[in-house]
């Protein structure tokens, strides 16, 4: 079973309400952009993985789970779903009218601010890797930065000692051209995690499968009443400093929005005749300069 | 290594009985599932008995759970059964509902997935406080025995190796357990049933007007006849809260005798006329996208369409039954039923003016599945025990089907309650030995009233089958069942007549009885002399093998978990025909497994290395 050594882990997740992309939940206008009134919001599917990393410290350790947002006062639900996945015990929506228009820097401030106001000293706080709506995968970073907290990114697995308040992580680092490497890491407390899209909770026991499932139905039970553990903060409320937050607090400027332009095909193709050893040979030395390109130099 | 007091090895209605029964004697267990969540991998017909025999005593479904009744999310109460004998579009019924209502409290069909998810729950609560529970996404792959206690190691494909002192193994047709410790062998197809069943959706009110049933009481119909192809055995139909299954079942001897694609036996039946026209409905059909359009507006429009018919679905099934109906109103999106109905021609017209789509006759199929069924009569276990291992249900070949009499689900049910007092009373003695638990149970399972059923012929039951077959033209019947009919209609010759059956044994009386005369000869005569014509108003577009898979929702796992041992053996052949999602194929002479599609029934188990796919992994079933 889980043995509570010294002191509790507080864990933060950041999360965001997204567009639902899937069928029959979308709507287009008719000029092709994503018609947001139309459409459906869901929790973020990386924000949803964030929740899980979370819970796999509930589950472990016993931890706290808080859950921060900033959005439009429909984000409860997004709140709401990432309870019921990570059994958290305080949820807070920053919204404020003040707060639109922010970049990812006038985002991070509203949630370092936020943090800050959530129950106890955190030690571990979440973010998803990126936002399936067009975001650019900096809030985690930023809020990071701006918390001072020690950033490890592309985080796929992790373990913590309540002793020495050290954290364990094994991060998946992509290297073009050849294959992955992962990198174990090792840190004190507290660390911001962007979480890895392809993070799986593994849990080996049979007493930790218990406990999950313990801490599964209790999270059930909280999402259903999830208003008692939700807070929503404006601007004043949270006390943050008004030229840091939203539009004035955003240096991006977005001047122009261009297409993807469609990449023309640059492949060229030879028929090669299989029956011919000389041919044959031509397809190997090809197979060998390309496999060569791909070594780091 | 971590150590528990009693396993059970499979989440479905016996299992989940075993371990609700063990909680409520205060034991502590734990329950093992492959299946990513409690229900995700059940399927059953099904109907589900409480039963009052004569004769023994037996835990019903809402003894072992007492707020079954008012909580469980059953579908309806069975209050006509009806046998059907067909031949093309001529169909003669027969009211069985007396042989239905035999020794009944009650039959209600059920959608296994969400029932046993249900029984979880309860069964659960009570395992919680006493440090047991379930665990699903977990499959067994071996059991081994400490030698100096004889506690039972077992190593899993998921967890760390653990020790128990008593196992339950309740996993079904295909017990692995049962394999992988030589308890017993794999059933051989003279054993077995296959069945295929699909979900038809169909709004709550439609069914009640169609089968003249209010909301709480359901319809279930049987067939015999011509839409067995040749098959010995039938299909079946029955009514859900807002769906209804469709079935077929066969003798899966006769189908290895003459192989039939399963989805061609239940295409057959869904093309009958009595049944196409009990399953069709009102659907939307989609208009062709102009293909000259910019890319981004055909997007859009499909988008749309896509969106308008899921809305439409929503709206019309609720306001087609009454729980939604109330739903919607206490939503406060819609004040009154009228309000309802105004948004729902609103969006009908909307439909059709902005993006032309049209509304015609047909059948919407939301699920396909199928499973092996365990023929009690052939196959039950004589000792269902091995070592400190109790076997229950499917996983002991346990099942009551005779004739129109068909219980599986409170056949196991009963088993786990059984396993579970023998599993108790062996924790209170420490003794969880052959001789003691093992021999405990194995009596008890022989005292249950449902052993009997599966071993004799039950005059009481056989007379009510009589009286409703007794306008039958005898000549019909022939030769073969003449004297026995004759000699069974008087009430002492009857008793005599079971008498010396029984004597002969069900094992010589079953192949006369379950035979092609009994449920295709007669059946086709019948409909063709006495039959009246049903007439079908459209032809029900049935989706292609290959579209039901598509529809169906796996976790697909890479390593496959079936291995064809020989792939040139007759036996692998007829899989090509004979695997309910077309898995298998021939290429050379050798037959090839796709194990992706596979459904985890079985059919292929007896040729083949089989095991059920690793935790989470294979098919999930919304409806099961």
């Amino acid at each position: 079973m889980v043995v509570i050594l010294s002191e509790p882990l507080n864990i933060a997740v950041i999360i965001k309400l997204e567009p639902d992309f899937s069928e029959g939940n979308v709507s287009y206008n008719p000029n092709g952009t994503l018609n947001r009134a139309e459409t459906k919001n869901t929790l973020g599917p990386h924000s949803a993985i964030a929740a899980h990393a979370a819970f796999f410290g509930r589950v472990m350790y016993d931890a706290k789970v808080s859950i921060g947002t900033m959005g439009p006062p429909i984000a409860d639900l997004a709140l709401k779903q990432a309870q019921q996945i990570s059994d958290a015990g305080e949820l807070h929506l920053y919204s404020d009218r003040l707060f639109a228009g922010a970049d990812t820097l006038g985002t991070a401030e509203v949630l370092r601010v936020g943090i800050g106001k959530m129950q106890g000293k955190m030690d571990i706080v979440f973010s998803g890797h990126r936002a399936s709506d067009g975001e650019t995968g900096q809030t985690g970073p930023q809020t990071a930065w701006k918390l001072g907290f020690t950033f490890l990114g592309n985080v796929i697995s992790y373990s913590v000692d309540l002793e020495t308040r050290m954290i364990r992580a094994k991060r998946l680092i992509s290297l073009q051209g050849s294959s992955n490497v992962i990198e174990e890491v090792e840190a004190p407390l507290p660390v911001f995690i962007s979480i890895d899209p392809t993070y799986k909770s593994s849990y080996n026991t049979v007493s930790q499968r218990l406990a999950f499932q313990k801490y599964q139905k209790e999270a059930t039970q909280r999402a259903d009443n999830y208003k008692d553990y939700f807070k929503i903060f404006n601007a004043k409320e949270l006390g943050v400093d008004e030229t840091l937050v939203g539009l004035p607090g955003s240096p991006t400027i977005v001047y122009k929005v261009e297409r993807v332009p469609k990449s023309t095909a640059t492949r060229q193709s030879e028929v090669i005749d299989g029956s011919d050893p000389e041919q044959i040979r031509k397809v190997v030395a090809k197979m060998k300069e390309a496999l060569a390109a791909m070594v780091i130099k | 290594m971590e150590k528990y007091d009693v396993a059970i090895i499979g989440g479905g209605s016996a299992g989940l009985a075993a371990l609700k029964q063990l909680s409520h004697l205060g034991k502590q267990a734990i329950l093992l599932e492959a299946g990513s969540k409690i229900g995700s991998k059940n399927l059953s017909g099904g109907i589900l008995y409480s039963k009052k025999p004569k004769k023994g005593q037996i835990t019903n479904v809402e003894q072992l759970y007492e707020n079954f009744l008012d909580d469980a999310p059953i579908e309806r109460k069975i209050t006509k059964y009806i046998l059907h004998s067909t031949s093309q579009d001529k169909v003669y019924s027969m009211d069985l509902t007396a042989a239905h209502d035999y020794q009944a409290n009650f039959g209600y069909s059920v959608l296994l997935s969400k029932l046993n998810s249900w029984f979880a729950k309860q069964a659960e609560k009570a395992a919680d406080k006493l440090g047991g529970g379930i665990i699903p996404g977990v499959h067994v792959k071996s059991i081994t025995w400490n030698e100096q206690n004889g506690t039972s190691i077992i190593q899993t494909d998921e967890l760390d190796e653990f020790e128990v002192k008593a196992i339950i193994a309740a996993d079904g047709v295909n017990s692995e357990v049962a394999e992988m410790v030589g308890a017993r062998k794999k059933f051989t197809p003279e054993q077995l049933f296959q069945g295929v069943k699909v979900i038809v959706k169909l709004p709550e009110d439609i069914i009640n007007k169609r089968f003249g049933v209010s909301s709480d009481e359901g319809a279930a119909h049987l067939f015999a006849g011509d839409v067995t192809l040749n098959h010995i055995g039938g299909g079946f139909l029955y009514t859900n809260n807002d769906t209804i299954s469709v079935g077929a079942v066969y003798h899966f001897d006769s189908q290895i005798s003459n192989p039939t694609t399963p989805y061609s036996l239940i295409d057959t039946l869904l093309k009958n006329p009595m049944v196409s026209e009990f399953i069709k409905d009102d659907v939307p059909i989609k208009p062709e996208i102009d293909k000259n359009l910019p890319q981004e507006e055909q997007l859009r429009i499909r988008f749309a369409v896509a969106k308008l018919i899921k809305n439409w679905y929503e709206i019309r099934e609720a306001s087609l039954s009454s729980s939604g109906r109330d739903s919607l109103i206490n939503s406060g999106k819609y004040k009154t039923v009228e309000e309802i109905q105004k948004s729902l021609s609103t969006l009908q017209e909307q439909m059709t003016e902005k993006f032309s789509l049209t509304f015609g006759t047909d059948y919407l199929e939301d699920e396909y599945g199928a499973k092996l069924v365990p023929d009690g009569k052939r196959c039950q276990m004589k000792k269902p025990y091995f070592k400190n291992i109790l076997f229950v249900g499917d996983a002991a070949g346990r099942g009551v089907f005779v004739g129109p009499r068909i219980e599986g689900i409170n056949v196991g049910i009963d088993d786990g309650v059984r396993a579970a007092n023998a599993v108790a009373r062996a924790l209170d003695n420490d003794n969880f030995s052959e001789n003691s638990l093992g021999e405990y149970y194995s009596k008890s399972v022989d005292e249950s009233p449902f052993t009997t059923d599966m071993k004799q012929i039950d005059k009481d039951y056989l007379k009510i089958f009589l009286d409703a077959a007794k306008d039958v033209p005898k000549d019909i019947i022939g030769s073969r069942y003449g004297p026995i009919l004759k000699m069974m209609s008087s009430g002492t010759m009857r008793g005599i007549a079971v008498k010396f059956a029984n004597i002969l044994g069900y094992d010589k009386l079953l192949p006369m009885i379950e035979s092609e005369d009994t449920y295709v000869k007669v059946p086709i005569k019948l409909a063709e002399r006495l039959g009246e014509t049903v007439l079908s108003s459209y032809s029900p577009s049935i989706p292609s093998i290959a579209d039901r898979i598509a529809n169906l929702n796996y976790n697909d796992d890479s390593l496959a978990h079936i291995k064809v041992v020989n792939p040139t053996s007759e036996y692998m052949k007829k899989m090509v025909t004979l695997c309910p999602t077309k898995c298998y194929s021939e290429e050379g002479g050798k037959v090839i497994i796709q194990h992706e599609g596979c459904i985890d029934c079985g059919t292929c188990s007896q040729e083949t290395e089989w095991r059920h796919p690793r935790g989470e992994k294979g098919i999930h079933y919304k409806y099961g």
